[in-house]
């Protein structure tokens, strides 16, 4: 069998524990510079969540450099003192040991450890980036080939051109595509989801600096995906109030509540010309399967693969403009409710009598 | 052990040797044995990296300029799409376990071939004819949607995409059948002896991928006929205006292409823990920590998929589920790094080429890996995500891993192979020319990343000096580029005016090495027994039954015990 005889006092080499000091100097530097260093990715940090990510990211960097000047310090140092001679013997061989458990125990423990750390820093983070409970001011941003759109509680028209948003406002921002899957990509907030179609993914931020800052595509999207770009400027509350005036949004008016009110009559062709400004960018004229962001709506009353409305509730139009009113959140993904949308209930009884008459037809 | 052991029957029946073909095409084209199969893969797969590795020279020119012209958007795409493609599935993982699994597992098994010569005979023929359906897709509108090819804008993607997603089935399928060979292979036909932990790591290694191959690859398979059948027939799988999922995609993309990343580096790991005891000198340090970390890769590695879908809208406690399964490769993975650098330790080291590039190895993938840790975390990776930074952590792992591995297991295995030295100060300047402009090309994509530079970017924005550094990144390419002609004018240097190589001119202790270089056409006339893992230098070969005239090739080696260090 092959012997495991190891040696009782073992001669670590020429200059080992020197060698491990100045690579211990080397990682407290390295560690020193990456917690002092302002910006560890040489980039602005204009949101609370891009704080965060950047402590994240300095965690990440000071474990790292530490395992890599250890790694590489002493594969250099033992590849220069453990060189073979030029006149040694051919025959001439290494130290014969074959494992070193208390060695090994510690080399598993020890990143163990770490990683654990590091996944607590990530997990803590998370929240931060995913929990929207309390966010004041809930947009979309809708991808298409070749640019971005948003869209703005009460404001009637999607936006084209740059995003705008308050700073120091908790933002939420719903982010879906028009045709095939966009990226959408804030560098100096640090967030990024993509923008899949038929689907709704969220992100939220605190911007915490006014400025001007790029948006990027990071999804390949077809010939010109290097050129979908968009600016989002980040401008007080103030000048935030004014643009939306701009657009067209009443921002500071206080929206109705969002309770199902008694349906009154409405009028399906106001309906209609309302559909098509404020549906039609997520739902289609088509039977149910042709999805845009949600489900056609074409055939509510007259679906039989789809008897009830996507809530599980009958399909009668009280309950539509109930979903109108309310929004929906589920396996079809995500529908702003009628406050972000920016429709009143005379509105949701146009909208409601429209969609009643495309079936009843 | 009184027994009638069934090693005497195997004997009786490995023992009958076919003659070898004698025609030309039998021998060298439609050929049944592994090592020519081997070498197969071998050429055909150099040929590949070449071309691949043009392309990625015409990205590097595209990118010297922000607003570049030297290629149009539709070209540039194209060619970015084409270079990951062939790297993967044409270079890669096929001169990985193809090419080096081919012409090395079996010998080191002590087998005469593998179990099912024929299947590796159609696997390997599948694979030339996938190469030229994918470079054909440039006569008709090459695929331009990156190798990941996402729908619903693959969907919208030039015709050639239809032959992209038929090279890649072929491949695949090639991919599983080698698989199943090789299990079966190294389950059944090991030389009597040889037990699991007496396996080299090399084959412990391979016997890991052949298990991710052939369960991970039919997903990719799956996936692709899916993708084929709506490109040309319009059956709705993946496009949402029809109903189909567009994340459907990349679940079944990922759940093969992240073990995917594991068929390419474990081959690679299995040819450093070859490496490095040869030419230390020594035993491999923590060898059952080594060959269990591999198979510990491969389990986790199955369940680590949704980490590339961090962006995609994935529930936040599945991110956190897959981030730490993630994390968790990390430890096996450093395991085997640390076992490595103790195998340094004491060693008595030789610096072939075949050893700077383990070491160098050694260097660049272990920087690779601490960038991995990075993207495993969610909020780093839903910055860095789709950057630059990926496009640098994937090329330390996959040319300062696999591509540092195949170059350290062709100087190694070169005389085996051809019977030929190659040059050793040739091969040191192309270690070091590519060691250095490797570095060069794709540490800067890390900061470039990080600092707003998207991947798959025809033009990008000049601000943060991105264009400075990516003219040192292209430069540096160029670099890495000549520097890979130096492998090639090294193979032709050696078959003019290189050393014949003896049986074993490393003193290795593997048994490819027990038998003449190149091995005759049935490797062993007599298959030896085992008795002992290969690498105890200390101890006597642990082998008998070897051939005498092959058997006393091996350099003999000292037994006298432990000795330090000569310093």
């Amino acid at each position: 069998m092959a012997q495991t005889v190891r040696p009782k006092s073992v001669n670590l080499g020429p200059g080992f524990w020197p060698v491990t000091g100045v690579l211990a100097v080397l990682s407290i530097a390295a560690a020193i510079f990456w917690i002092v260093v302002p910006e560890p990715l040489g980039l602005a940090a204009v949101a609370e969540t891009a704080v965060l990510t950047d402590i994240l990211f300095k965690a990440l960097a000071v474990v790292g450099s530490v395992i890599f000047i250890y790694v590489a310090g002493y594969v250099i140092y033992f590849s220069i003192v453990f060189r073979r001679p030029k006149n040694a013997p051919p025959n001439t061989i290494g130290v014969q040991i074959h494992d070193q458990p208390v060695l090994e125990f510690w080399w598993t423990a020890i990143p163990t450890v770490l990683l654990i750390g590091l996944a607590i820093v990530s997990v803590m983070l998370l929240n931060n980036i995913y929990n929207t409970a309390g966010d004041v001011l809930t947009m979309e941003a809708i991808g298409y080939q070749f640019g971005f759109q948003y869209r703005y509680p009460h404001v009637p028209n999607p936006v084209s051109g740059d995003m705008h948003v308050p700073v120091n406002t908790p933002i939420t921002v719903h982010v879906t595509s028009r045709d095939v899957i966009h990226g959408f990509w804030i560098p100096e907030v640090r967030i990024k989801q993509d923008m899949v179609p038929g689907l709704v993914n969220t992100v939220r931020f605190t911007p915490t600096q006014v400025g001007t800052y790029r948006i990027e595509c990071t999804m390949y999207c077809g010939v010109n995906h290097s050129l979908m770009n968009s600016h989002i400027v980040i401008d007080t509350q103030a000048d935030f109030a004014k643009w939306i005036a701009k657009q067209g949004g009443a921002a500071a008016a206080a929206p109705a509540a969002a309770t199902v009110a008694a349906l009154s009559p409405g009028d399906a062709a106001v309906g209609k010309a309302l559909f098509s400004q404020k549906c039609s960018a997520c739902h289609a004229l088509g039977p149910f399967s042709q999805k845009i962001v949600g489900p056609g709506l074409a055939q509510l009353f007259s679906d039989k693969e789809h008897p009830k409305l996507v809530n599980g509730q009958d399909v009668t139009p009280q309950n539509i403009a109930g979903i109108i009113t309310n929004g929906y959140s589920g396996d079809l993904g995500v529908m702003p409710p009628s406050q972000i949308n920016g429709v009143n209930s005379k509105d949701i009884a146009n909208l409601t009598a429209y969609l009643v008459s495309l079936s009843k037809k | 052990m009184a027994v009638a052991t069934p090693a005497v029957t195997a004997h009786a029946v490995l023992d009958h040797i076919h003659p070898e073909p004698t025609s030309f095409v039998r021998k060298y084209v439609f050929s049944i044995d592994a090592k020519v199969i081997g070498v197969q893969y071998m050429i055909t797969g150099l040929l590949f990296f070449v071309m691949a590795g043009l392309l990625a020279e015409l990205i590097r020119i595209q990118l010297m300029h922000s607003d570049g012209k030297f290629l149009s958007n539709d070209t540039y795409n194209a060619v970015y799409t084409m270079h990951g493609s062939a790297m993967v599935w044409m270079v890669i993982i096929p001169l990985l376990t193809g090419g080096f699994g081919n012409f090395v597992m079996p010998l080191q098994i002590g087998a005469r071939d593998v179990a099912f010569p024929w299947l590796n005979l159609a696997a390997f023929w599948m694979f030339p004819v996938a190469g030229i359906l994918l470079f054909g897709a440039f006569l008709v509108g090459a695929p331009d949607a990156g190798w990941t090819e996402y729908p619903p804008v693959s969907l919208q993607g030039p015709v050639g995409t239809n032959l992209w997603c038929a090279a890649i089935f072929l491949i695949g399928i090639s991919s599983t059948m080698t698989g199943i060979n090789f299990i079966v292979t190294i389950i059944k036909m090991r030389a009597p002896g040889m037990t699991l932990t007496r396996m080299p790591l090399f084959v412990w290694a391979q016997l890991s991928t052949a298990a991710l191959s052939m369960i991970a690859t039919t997903a990719l398979s799956g996936a692709l006929l899916a993708l084929f059948l709506e490109r040309v027939f319009g059956v709705p799988f993946y496009d949402p205006i029809k109903g189909g999922s567009p994340v459907l995609w990349q679940h079944m993309f990922w759940f093969y292409s992240h073990p995917a990343v594991y068929i390419m580096i474990l081959p690679a790991f299995g040819i450093i823990s070859e490496i490095l005891p040869t030419f230390a000198r020594k035993p491999i340090f923590g060898y059952k920590m080594i060959a269990f970390s591999s198979v510990a890769i491969a389990l986790v590695g199955f369940m680590v998929w949704g980490h590339h879908m961090f962006t995609s809208g994935l529930s936040p406690w599945l991110q956190l589920s897959f981030m730490i399964l993630t994390m968790v490769v990390a430890i096996p993975t450093g395991i085997k790094i640390f076992s490595w650098v103790a195998t340094l330790w004491g060693g008595s080291i030789e610096f072939t080429p075949a050893m700077l590039f383990a070491t160098g190895f050694l260097i660049t993938f272990t920087f690779g890996g601490i960038t991995g840790v990075f993207l495993a975390a969610v909020p780093v990776d839903l910055h860095a995500s789709g950057t630059d930074f990926v496009v640098g952590h994937f090329h330390y792992v996959l040319y300062g891993g696999s591509v540092f591995g195949i170059f350290a297991g062709l100087y190694y295995w070169w005389p085996k192979i051809t019977g030929y030295m190659m040059s050793s100060a040739l091969g040191k300047w192309h270690f070091w020319c590519t060691f250095v402009s490797f570095n060069g090309t794709f540490l800067p994509m890390h900061w470039l990343g990080l600092q707003g530079m998207p991947r798959r970017y025809a033009t990008y924005s000049p601000a943060h000096d991105a264009v400075f550094w990516n003219v040192v990144a292209s430069c540096s390419s160029f670099v890495l580029a000549a520097s890979t002609l130096l492998l090639f004018i090294n193979m032709w240097w050696s078959f003019r005016n290189g050393k014949r190589a003896g049986a074993n001119p490393w003193g290795a202790r593997t048994l490819e090495w027990m038998i003449s270089s190149p091995p005759p056409y049935y490797n062993y006339k007599t298959v030896p027994t085992v008795l002992a893992t290969p690498y105890d230098f200390g101890n006597p070969l642990p082998y008998i039954g070897l051939d005498s005239a092959e058997g006393a090739a091996a350099t003999p080696q000292s037994t006298a015990g432990h000795p330090a260090p000569v310093h």
